[in-house]
């Protein structure tokens, strides 16, 4: 097997004396649609921002496409090909919906720091983030400010912006949180067709949308992964029915 | 060795002058997350209405009453617009404080001009406490030190061991929680602010008859009070305890050794250039401790905020 | 309509391309027309002095307006990049060989180099962070720089400064900027040059993502930018027009002071930006205008003219957040829906006695502080065109009342306004 996309190993991480992340290894390959899920306060949202070097883990190592992660500032995660969304809606809210997309293909076309370029001038940027909108379904909504679209079309801009710059391991947080069933069906689509042949990686409660996406599903449970496998292994596991879906039933009455 | 003493209780008073109004900043600035521009213009009001007051009442009715008033002033600002801003931003908050600021200074040159006021020390306490080698304490100082540490104590006794304290520490950092247990924050946020530049008002009233009473003496006061709380760390009591204290004797030495640029380069081993009026490096060499005392806050601010930006003890926030 | 132009890609992008060029233009062409008429139409020198003082506060204010409206960083020292570059333009025109060998209009360039350099040193730590931090490290660093001034001798002249002549430089075209008038060209020339660059600056990849990083830095982060990196390209090129400005200071005065570094200069040009507008790229320039017209009119009528600029400016935070730009930007719809007609009685019942109950408290204002300051026995005091004595009571009387009565008009008419404006933003109510 070639190098796995994504790569952890004994991920650790306390804040204080609680340890939220209690070693964890998991490994997902290239093209993989991979699902994390668990109760509440299983340590999912801050297994993400380990990944994303939003928090420093106290020990073990994140390896992207084989590569150690460690000590690397977020936009620099982001050049290598690794992208997020927030769980809390992440986007620029005073600007156009078509700026926030151009806005996110401006590394990823090499301009960098440019100062000598117009943005407005480029036909590449302009076409890019065009087809970006497309693929959302916001051209309609292409000249608002982003701050004025409905909820749900703010997490799809979200998700545009995510993938805009090209990179190959996604990884998106609740995507669906909040949202109603039409609009979660939506969105599943929606994710279903921008990351063909990426890498995706997604915290999810929805246990239809997890169901409906993933390749495969990881358990997280107390900072620790109790199963990883494919959707229906999981499903009959008992340790997940126990730990999870007993907890969830639980919950529900 | 006995200037050093009385260094040492001139760099105190001084320094504890500047607590006095760093206190006030930096609990409002943890609370509300806004740096009070115009907290300094609050000091200077202070001062100003003392001194009204004193030529009717005198300088004890003056302590007592104007920082009720400045008090009062300073929950209204909070109140009709600080709170109105609030909903723009932060960033906007800042200026609204700056423009306030330059409003006060204008206000304060429209009622009493732009001269020095006559406002003197009580005659009560117009004496030498003790001298030392010499040179002499006037009971002033002493007073200073002694009003400045007896409102840090009651500061510090109210914050750690009365329920409003307990309710005010929660309320700066759990505002909604707070709110949630019935508690009416705004009101809190009101309050803090209120008692926040009426200690710089009392710092005012007493700073007043030492320092000049005059237009200009919130700015002079004012940038140095926010080096103070940037050094301690923004929203550290103690480092602005520590800060103040700094600085207070920092600046008292460095006024009052006369020590030369040149003579420290020739004690490290630098000879001083031949022709040294023509040399472009001229005025580092010239330079003398006296000089660069006002600026020496500055540099260390600089520096602090180069190796340590947190503060000297401030959180480090990701 | 609007949905018909969004939905076909490619044709929107094509037709606003080309729209836009014209569109963009033409406001270039207009003030540039405008500023070669400027002297014809008023030709007195010191009117000249005021323009030159209003381009070079225009230069200033966009370069400000890079940091805190662009970028989202509140200096509280900006002067001194202004004035370290106006320095430095300073010592090269006294350096006569040098400044022989060049002609005077390339000088600014040298000031923006000097500002360049120091934005550079200085944000190498001040761009760590944006908002509160920012704005403390900016101001602790202009007191410093201020303050230096009167230590450094060699490089700010101690108290009284560093003079110079700008007529010892190489002759342009045969000209030697004696006049008055030749000054005013070359600023006129700058103004133009230099806005337009920054215009263009906004709108590359680094002057977006400025935008971006205001609104959202985590966000920028995470499509790759470094918000640092970000914050200090955005602060380097704000030091380079400031120091142009600085530049241009130092052509128009032939001195400079401390009076150019120290933190009251800096707020002036916080408020001037701030008044004008920061959300959008022309309320600098508006502000400027503005402000300099307001300071030299006002400056002539009355001592308190700081105080009145004061009122405005907390006025303006409190309740017009966007400025000058940002009131006039509101009223584009209301012209796009052809409704600008039924707002102009409304206005007028409102802001005609808003005004005159305004000069009312003026006239109370300005008798209150006669009445306190003036040496004893002069009770005379000219108001308005009046003359009159402020120690009666009929005076006071009478502007009490033109205070009430037209603040109080205007105080029942606003409901009025207020329902005008909303009719006015309604689509379909007019047709």
């Amino acid at each position: 097997m070639s190098t796995p996309a994504l790569e952890l190993s004994g991920l650790k991480k306390s804040f204080g004396k609680a340890e939220i992340i209690r070693g964890i290894n998991l490994s997902i390959g290239k093209s993989e649609r991979h699902a994390i899920i668990g109760p509440n306060g299983a340590g999912k949202s801050t297994l993400f921002n380990l990944i994303t070097a939003r928090f420093m883990p106290t020990a073990g190592s994140v390896k992207l496409h084989g590569e150690d992660l460690r000590g690397l500032q977020p936009y620099q995660i982001n050049r290598k090909g690794l992208s997020r969304s927030f769980q809390i809606t992440n986007i620029f809210p005073a600007m156009t919906v078509f700026e926030n997309v151009r806005c996110a293909l401006l590394w990823s076309q090499g301009y960098k720091y440019s100062f000598w370029n117009l943005v407005n001038r480029s036909r590449q940027l302009t076409e890019g983030a065009d087809a970006i909108l497309d693929q959302i379904n916001l051209l309609g909504r292409r000249d608002l400010p982003a701050g004025a679209l409905s909820y749900a079309e703010q997490r799809a801009l979200e998700i545009g912006i995510t993938i805009a710059g090209g990179a190959d391991v996604i990884m998106l947080d609740e995507p669906t949180a909040g949202m109603s069933h039409s609009e979660t069906d939506y969105i599943t689509d929606l994710i279903m067709k921008v990351t063909e042949g990426k890498t995706l990686i997604m915290v999810e409660h929805d246990m239809g949308v997890v169901f409906g996406l993933a390749d495969r599903i990881s358990v997280l449970v107390y900072g620790e992964i109790i199963a990883t496998g494919k959707p229906e292994d999981v499903r009959g596991d008992p340790r997940v029915q126990e730990a999870y879906l007993g907890a969830a039933l639980e919950a529900e009455h | 060795m006995e200037l050093i003493l009385v260094n040492i209780i001139d760099g105190l008073v001084t320094g504890l002058l500047l607590f006095m109004l760093s206190a006030g900043l930096t609990l409002i600035f943890s609370m509300m997350g806004v740096l009070n521009f115009a907290h300094a213009s609050f000091y200077m009001l202070g001062a100003y209405f003392a001194y009204q007051i004193s030529i009717a009442l005198g300088f004890w009715m003056g302590l007592l009453i104007a920082p009720l008033i400045v008090g009062v002033l300073g929950a209204g600002v909070e109140r009709y617009g600080l709170r109105r801003v609030h909903q723009y931003g932060h960033v906007p908050e800042l200026i609204f404080t700056f423009g306030l600021a330059l409003l006060i200074e204008e206000l304060v040159q429209f009622i009493w001009g732009k001269n020095q006021m006559p406002y003197s020390i009580p005659e009560v306490l117009n004496f030498t406490a003790f001298s030392i080698a010499g040179n002499s304490i006037p009971a002033y100082k002493i007073f200073m030190i002694f009003i400045s540490v007896a409102i840090f104590i009651g500061l510090l006794y109210i914050l750690t061991r009365t329920r409003v304290g307990m309710i005010i520490q929660a309320a700066l950092s759990y505002p909604r929680t707070v709110e949630a247990l019935g508690h009416n924050v705004p009101l809190i946020f009101m309050g803090v602010f209120g008692v926040g530049t009426a200690l710089a008002g009392v710092a005012g009233v007493i700073a007043g008859p030492v320092l000049g009473t005059f237009p200009g003496m919130a700015f002079v006061l004012g940038s140095i009070v926010f080096v103070t709380i940037v050094i301690g760390g923004l929203g550290s009591l103690w480092g602005a305890l520590v800060a103040s204290l700094l600085i207070g004797w920092i600046t008292t030495f460095a006024k009052s050794y006369n020590l030369a640029m040149s003579d420290v380069f020739n004690a490290v081993g630098i000879a001083t250039p031949e022709n040294l009026s023509d040399h472009w490096l001229r005025d580092l060499w010239t330079v003398t401790s006296p000089q660069i005392a006002d600026i020496l806050p500055y540099i260390l601010m600089v520096l602090i905020l180069i190796f340590r930006p947190a503060g000297l003890f401030g959180k480090r926030h990701s | 309509m609007s949905d018909q132009l969004t939905t076909d890609p490619s044709k929107p992008a094509q037709r606003m391309r080309a729209g836009s060029m014209s569109l963009t233009l033409m406001p270039w062409i207009i003030a540039a027309i405008a500023l070669i008429l400027m002297p014809y139409i008023f030709t007195s020198n010191s009117a000249l002095t005021i323009m030159n003082q209003m381009w070079i506060t225009v230069i200033f204010a966009l370069a400000y307006n890079m940091l805190l409206g662009q970028g989202g960083m509140l200096s509280f020292g900006h002067a001194v990049y202004a004035g370290v570059g106006g320095f430095a333009c300073m010592h090269i025109m006294n350096m006569s060989d040098l400044f022989a060998s060049f002609p005077l209009p390339v000088l600014p360039i040298f000031g923006g180099l000097f500002g360049i350099g120091l934005a550079m040193i200085v944000g190498a730590f001040s761009t760590r962070n944006a908002g509160t931090v920012f704005a403390m490290i900016s101001l602790g660093v202009g007191e410093l720089i201020a303050a230096c001034s009167v230590i450094i001798v060699a490089f700010f002249g101690g108290e009284e400064g560093i003079s110079g002549d700008r007529t010892y430089a190489m002759p342009f075209f045969g000209n030697e900027f004696l006049q008055q008038i030749d000054v005013y060209y070359l600023t006129s020339f700058w103004v133009i040059l230099a806005a337009a660059l920054m215009y263009l600056l906004s709108r590359t990849p680094v002057g977006r993502m400025a935008n971006a990083v205001r609104d959202n830095p985590e966000r920028a982060e995470f499509l790759g930018y470094s918000a640092r990196w970000v914050r200090f390209y955005s602060f380097v090129a704000s030091g380079f027009f400031a120091g142009i400005a600085g530049g241009l200071f130092a052509i128009n005065y032939e001195i400079l002071t401390e009076e150019n570094l120290n933190t009251a200069s800096s707020g002036v040009i916080l408020l001037v930006t701030f008044l004008g507008g920061v959300g959008f790229f022309f309320g600098p320039i508006i502000g400027a205008i503005v402000f300099t017209l307001v300071q030299t009119v006002l400056s002539l009528q009355t001592e308190l003219w700081a105080f009145y600029a004061g009122s405005l400016f907390v006025a303006t935070v409190m309740f017009f957040p966007g400025g000058l730009a940002g009131l006039l930007m509101m009223h584009v719809p209301v012209f796009k829906l052809g409704n600008a007609k039924q707002l102009i009685q409304p206005y007028i019942k409102t802001l005609l006695p808003a005004a005159i109950g305004i000069l009312g408290v003026c006239a109370l204002v300005e008798m209150t502080f006669h009445f306190r300051h003036a040496s004893i026995g002069d009770d005379e005091m000219t108001l308005f065109w009046t003359t009159f004595d402020s120690h009666t009571l009929l005076p006071w009387l009478i502007a009490g009342a033109v205070a009430l009565i037209g603040i109080g008009i205007a105080k029942r008419n606003a409901s009025e306004l207020k329902e005008a404006w909303d009719a006015a933003n309604t689509a379909g109510d007019a047709s």
